[in-house]
């Protein structure tokens, strides 16, 4: 088989780019659907890159995709308990995750891996590609927010999720059980985050470092607002960024790199997305009640 | 009495942190008892350790003034860490300066070092302040992505200009005339210390003691009243992300005026590292106060300090010290609600009071019921 | 009695007691039977919303008892009441509005019964005569199809006692009698509806029978056919005066405030004020009296600077303050009793002695110098004078205010405002949820502040504290005012008619 051109492997980096972004982020949509603002994404997709590589070590990339997820859905579940059941604040809970894994990732690196600044995922352990170069994990993203938009606009379930963000106490008329719901998206939309971090890991990038997942979390939720809370336009805006994610490493290594200096270029993701988060006022709605522990009488 | 309570849960926050961390340790095979002894023993027992331990404290417990004061004003500005970044280059452009203009070789260049690293931090923080106030940008995102540009510019800035012809991986270190004395022969601390808890009572003055301040806490915890009292809620939080912009600016470039050895920004930044987030949990261990946060950053200092022994002697990875920051910031997170338990629990009690007096009374209740139809009340 | 089916509800000896101490409920007993339209009436304050929150399942009672279709009935949840069979329509309806009405009817119910359920509400719609568009988004619909939406929501539920709180509040007269036309035929089928309104002239037209409350209590309870409007006014109002306070005659000043022409804008665009003129003198108390929600916040709000008038001027002392701020306001003399204390006119989290400056903590008493220093000393004993000449009874000078009692807070609050020696006094709702020492306490102060020759505004939805304070007063109703008078010359039973909408305007 002929290499392929350039263009298509700047495809390709692009879609692995915008991979990792746009699971969290779809996943982001339905917990704040459901009203629960979830910061600690970025040390959830940390620790499920670094239990995906464990586990993929132990028992294949499968079953290291596999480890995100749960690891996702985990922590998930401590950030719903405290946000939803117990009406914690939001954000809170998420910067302790985010400061956790930022120490647990590079302890691990040193006690597990015995490494002091990154891990080289073994082949056995990457998830294969289709025909070496499309990851599956990319494809599954794509299908998933068609999906999650069928399930947010189309079903009943996604009728009920919806009520609780837009109007829980609406919802709670009617017999629905807010924490409950709000418990489930959150959890679904964590293991989202997780597996988005075993795929850079496991699949993407190949390697496990401290800095892996480079404010990635952030981009999703400000992915999220973009988006408008709708699952079919983050694919959009992952593609947007993922551009330019991919622009930035690919001007770095090409003549550019004389005129424009990498450091500035890496600055890139981040100005885009501020100007498109600053640019959107207005035309965007979020759910009424999110971010808003429900308090009853 | 309130604050008797808060400091219980950060105490009670510390101890869940250590224990875990401690199951942790176990886990991956260190002694959890060495490790500790050896962090608390030599961070704060020995001379040159606690004095390590204060000037760890120092950025953080500016850091943790940056993020204590946005949520006097009902915020969460998380931006310190890139605040504070452009601090440390306010400093270090200095430096290079002060190479090209002796008379910068003084105390002169310490001000002007400390003056431009606060500008630009303020700046930055600006940014933030007027996207949140103009476009509704909600700060969390804005100031992590703030962050993360104010790096990239930082190290562009190390690598293209401000390096140190005899070692590229730092900038130009600032020349001995405009450092910051050293406070403890031989240590690492310098008179950081006391910009940082100066600032933190000068700020605590400020929310307490000024009209500024009155009107920052107040927006912060209803704005409705604030209106009402004719103050403007915007206006508070353009102040509290300036005043935090200056707070770790001071921490940035005191870092760069006054820590040995290097006295320069390293390659990666690495020597400023993470010290903007370690000021959220500094801020929530210490409740928001800047009096609380003068001691926890001197918790939290003695915890950084101490990793280092800890890892020498006892062969902990550095990382553990923020395994527990995490799961303490996560343990704080849940205890508020110790307190709705306890609200709760009272308005049962006097639910029940109520009741009793009700029922005590002489005429009991009415059993205002059906009229037979067709008769009138009177 | 024979002859008449047994009840399908039975409520006896409900009692409410708030968490904060706020006797809603007296010991309340009602029947309601199956087809019938019950019509619940009372003032504001009165308790026919508590007693229907508790018998559809919102609130829990504090004691007393509900028997439903024979058992006793213990709701955890509305939920639960709904299930059973007993739904309520809120005034402020609880729907989600960016849905469409077809998605707010269906929300929550099983995939099982959501098969067809277009068809089947589609029938419902004909056989009530309650129309909507289903594919419209609820917060485009007009306030009488939303409505709609929330009454077939419940009837898709299969209730069989539907509760309606104050209906007619937002409709249109055309709305109203398609309501009642349906409501007509829900009683046909057998249904029980509970009508809770304070409106004398649409209750008398759509209840069987009519049960009044006032004050936690029912006062009585009227058939049809024996029903007319200067008895129910009575009942309503009521004939004992709760404190007799001594008024001695003054002569009144010269013009403190003067409204000419305002209109008010609501948040949600609609006119809540309507073209309304007034003035208040030195040494007056003038009333605005009505249920709320005719105007009255949005009235305050425009003369406390936290609102701007679309159209029409405010003059204070001579001076034009239309569209002025509070800060300039309470400089000018302006002293503001909010009606929402806690969340407005107070920081529950602040100290008293903090709470004490609210307001006034840019003046020179308070702060001094160029960077504004405040002068806590001089706040304390400010505080520390406030507390002592209104007996605020509160742990310490710097406890949080969240720890005063309702009473206490408001004398807090109140204190302060006088404290400014201001030239006019706006109280809204300044009783409102207060023991009966405090609310002695509140009304003798206003008097005094009168007496002295101060200018009151107070604007009261508690028709006894309105009537006996106020040397003037106005009726506020639908934005407008539709009478300004003395209270001697009104009568029970014409007040409670002009706040009911159905007197001619004077």
């Amino acid at each position: 088989m002929a290499a392929p051109s350039g263009s298509l492997l700047f495809a390709i980096g692009v879609l692995n780019a915008m991979t990792p972004i746009l699971l969290t982020a779809i996943g982001e949509i339905l917990a704040e659907r459901a009203g629960v603002v979830n910061i600690g994404l970025e040390g959830i997709i940390m620790l499920g890159a670094m239990t995906g590589v464990m586990a993929a070590e132990a028992a294949g990339p499968w079953v290291g995709l596999l480890a995100g997820l749960l690891t996702g859905a985990a922590l998930g579940l401590l950030h719903a308990v405290i946000t939803a059941y117990l009406k914690g604040d939001h954000i809170i809970p998420g910067i302790g995750i985010n400061t956790l894994a930022l120490g647990l990732v590079p302890f691990m690196l040193i006690v597990h891996w015995h490494s002091a600044g990154q891990h080289q995922v073994p082949s056995y352990a990457r998830v294969p590609d289709i025909a070496g170069y499309i990851s599956p994990v990319s494809l599954t993203a794509i299908a998933l927010s068609v999906i999650m938009w069928y399930i947010l606009f189309r079903t009943p379930w996604g009728l009920v999720v919806r009520s609780v963000g837009e109007n829980p106490e609406a919802a709670d008329t009617v017999g629905i059980h807010v924490e409950r719901v709000q418990a489930i998206a959150v959890v679904i939309g964590a293991s989202l985050a997780g597996l988005a971090g075993a795929f850079m890991s496991l699949d993407w990038l190949g390697t496990l470092t401290k800095e892996i997942a480079a404010g990635r979390g952030f981009i999703a939720l400000a992915l999220v607002v973009f988006s408008n809370w709708d699952p079919l336009q983050a694919l959009g805006g992952a593609a947007l960024f993922g551009f330019f994610d991919t622009l930035s490493i690919w001007v770095k290594n090409t003549t550019l790199k004389q005129v424009v200096p990498s450091s500035l270029i890496n600055t890139l993701p981040y100005v885009v997305t501020l100007i498109a988060v600053a640019g959107v006022l207005g035309r965007v709605r979020p759910p009424k009640h999110v971010g808003v522990p429900y308090k009853r009488e | 009495m309130e604050a008797l309570l808060r400091f219980g849960e950060s105490i009670v926050a510390l101890i869940i942190g250590l224990a875990i961390g401690a199951v942790i340790l176990y886990y991956a095979g260190y002694s959890p008892w060495e490790a500790y002894y050896q962090l608390f023993y030599n961070a704060v027992l020995d001379k040159y350790g606690f004095a390590r331990s204060l000037a760890e404290a120092a950025p953080l417990i500016l850091t943790g003034i940056t993020f204590a004061v946005g949520v006097r004003a009902g915020l969460f500005n998380i931006g310190a860490e890139g605040q504070l970044y452009f601090g440390a280059l306010g400093a270090a452009i200095v430096a290079w300066l002060a190479y090209r203009m002796p008379v910068l070789n003084s105390p002169l260049g310490t001000i002007a070092a400390y003056a431009l690293g606060v500008i630009l931090a303020s700046l930055l923080a600006l940014i933030a302040a007027v996207l949140k106030v103009w476009r509704g940008v909600h700060e969390v995102v804005s100031t992590i992505m703030l962050n993360w540009i104010a790096f990239w510019i930082v190290e562009f800035m190390r690598i293209h200009y401000l390096f140190d012809p005899h070692d590229a991986t730092k900038t130009i270190p600032v020349p001995p005339g405009a450092r910051l004395p050293i406070l403890l022969p031989d240590s690492e601390l310098s008179a950081t210390i006391i910009v940082s808890v100066g600032f933190a009572l000068l700020t605590y003055y400020l929310l307490w003691y000024t009209v500024t301040g009155y009107e920052l806490r107040a927006s912060g915890l209803s704005p409705k009243a604030a209106r009402y009292a004719g103050m403007d809620p915007n206006k508070s939080i353009i102040i509290a992300f300036i005043v935090g912009g200056v707070a770790a600016g001071l921490a940035g470039a005191g870092e760069v005026l006054g820590r040995p050895p290097h006295y320069a920004i390293t390659s990666g930044l690495s020597n400023l590292l993470n010290m903007g987030f370690d000021g959220i949990t500094v801020a929530l261990i210490g409740a928001n106060h800047p009096i609380g946060v003068i001691f926890a950053g001197i918790l939290l200092g003695v915890l950084k300090s101490g990793a280092s022994y800890m890892q020498i002697f006892a062969g902990v990875p550095l990382e553990m010290v923020r395994i527990i920051e995490g799961i303490i910031v996560i343990a704080l997170a849940v205890p508020g609600t110790l307190h709705m338990v306890r609200e709760y629990l009272q308005r049962r009690k006097k639910l029940t009071q109520l009741r009793e007096q009700e029922a005590g009374k002489s005429h009991g209740f009415e059993g205002s019921g059906l009229q037979p139809s067709g008769a009138q009340q009177q | 009695m024979s002859g008449r089916p047994a009840p399908r509800v039975s409520m006896r000896g409900i009692v409410k007691i708030y968490p904060d101490g706020t006797v809603a409920l007296r010991g309340v007993n009602l029947d309601v039977y199956p087809g019938e339209i019950l019509g619940l009436l009372g003032e504001n304050g009165a308790g026919k919303t508590t007693l229907m929150k508790i018998l559809a399942g919102f609130l829990r009672p504090t004691a007393g008892r509900i028997i439903y279709e024979g058992h006793p009935v213990h709701f955890r949840s509305a939920a639960e009441a709904l299930e059973r069979g007993i739904g309520m329509v809120h005034q402020h309806l609880a729907l989600v509005p960016v849905f469409t009405a077809y998605e707010n009817i269906i929300l929550g119910l099983p995939p099982s019964i959501i098969a067809g359920a277009r068809k089947r509400i589609e029938k419902l719609m004909d056989e009530t005569g309650l129309h909507v568009d289903l594919d419209q988004i609820v917060e485009l619909l007009s306030f009488g199809e939303r409505q709609r939406v929330e009454i077939l929501r419940m009837l898709f539920r299969n209730v069989k006692v539907l509760i309606l709180d104050e209906p007619t509040t937002n409709l249109t007269p055309v709305e109203t009698e398609e309501l009642f036309k349906a409501l007509v035929k829900l009683k046909k089928q057998g249904k029980s509806i509970i009508f809770i309104t304070h409106k004398l002239r649409e209750v008398l037209e759509i209840a069987d029978r009519i049960v009044v409350m006032r004050r936690g209590r029912v006062v009585g309870e009227v058939p049809r056919s024996v029903a007319e409007p200067r008895l129910l006014a009575r009942m309503m109002v009521g004939r004992e005066v709760l404190f007799k306070i001594e008024k001695p005659r003054t002569t009144p000043g010269q013009v403190v405030l003067k409204v000419e022409d305002l209109w008010v804008r609501r948040d949600i665009g609609t006119w809540g004020v309507k073209g309304v003129s007034f003035e208040v003198r030195e040494g007056e108390i003038f009333g605005v009296a009505g249920v709320e929600g005719n105007g009255q916040a949005e009235l305050v709000e425009a003369i406390t600077g936290l609102r701007a008038p679309e159209r029409g001027k405010i003059f204070l002392l001579g001076r034009d303050i239309t569209g002025l701020g509070p800060a300039e306001l309470y400089r000018m003399g302006l002293a503001h009793i909010p009606e929402d204390r806690r969340g407005t006119g107070l920081v529950l989290e602040m100290s008293v002695v903090e709470n004490s400056i609210l307001g006034m903590h840019r003046w020179e008493r308070f702060a001094k110098g160029f960077f504004g220093v405040i002068d806590w000393r001089a706040a304390e004993e400010h505080a520390a004078e406030i507390v002592r000449k209104y007996d605020v009874v509160a742990p310490g000078l710097h406890s949080p205010v969240k720890h005063l009692s309702g009473g206490n807070q408001q004398k807090l609050l109140v204190g302060r405002e006088i404290s400014k020696n201001p030239k006019l006094i706006v109280a809204a709702q300044p009783t409102r949820g207060l023991d009966v020492a405090a609310t002695e306490y509140i009304r003798r102060l206003l008097v005094r502040l009168r007496n002295e020759g101060h200018a009151v505004l107070l604007v009261s939805s508690d028709t006894d504290e309105v009537l006996q304070l106020s040397d003037r007063v106005a009726i506020m109703y639908k934005g407008e005012f539709v009478a300004i008078t003395r209270p001697e010359e009104l009568s029970r039973e014409k007040l409670g008619l002009y706040m009911g909408g159905a007197a001619a305007t004077a």
